[in-house]
């Protein structure tokens, strides 16, 4: 159970306003981060 | 959620290409200029393993939300099977909730709403709280 513990850091690419870029979680700290993980692009709900 | 200091990060095993293609194609006509936030690709699935949500059998993350504050900590997490969508009023009371909590040292009881009632823990409250609180 991860809650009240650091989250894990990651780097990913990320397509954003147009553009391929790179995203850091650590580099967001400083501010609230929601994550939001769903199964598919073009699925249902 | 800009007003609120929140990022918002999609994550999930599609290339970022699928993204751009899907919010072209279909989510800019759901939401006006398509959506605001990075849209992040996990295609093997090793962040959703980081955090518990990567189903190996189906191959996808499952519906995980994760809650983290601004020092990196997870204050909240909630995770669905794929046929129901998350409640987005809930995750804001949440974070209005943390955050409330975070400058003041507040607590929020059972269905708090913003402005609703809020608790300050104490050794006087012990015991107390019916007098100053009562569920609806």
């Amino acid at each position: 159970m991860l809650v009240g513990k650091k989250a894990p850091n990651f780097t990913a690419k990320a397509f954003h306003k147009g553009k391929i870029t790179s995203i850091t979680l650590e580099d967001l700290k400083g501010k609230w981060v929601v994550l939001c993980f769903y199964p598919g692009d073009f699925t249902f709900v | 959620m800009q007003k609120l200091n929140v990022e918002v990060l999609s994550v999930s095993v599609d290339s970022v290409f699928t993204h751009k293609i899907w919010n072209e194609t279909e989510l800019s006509k759901m939401v006006d200029g398509g959506i605001p936030y990075p849209m992040l690709s996990d295609q093997n699935g090793s962040i959703g393993s980081l955090y518990g949500v990567y189903n190996e059998e189906s191959g996808v993350n499952i519906r995980g939300r994760f809650l983290i504050d601004a020092d990196g900590i997870i204050q909240a997490a909630e995770i669905l099977s794929p046929p129901v969508g998350r409640n987005p009023k809930e995750l804001l009371r949440q974070i209005k909730a943390y955050q409330h909590h975070q400058k003041t040292g507040e607590v929020m009881p059972s269905g708090w709403e913003e402005g609703g009632k809020t608790l300050k823990p104490s050794t006087a409250l012990a015991g107390n709280v019916w007098k100053e609180w009562q569920p609806k």
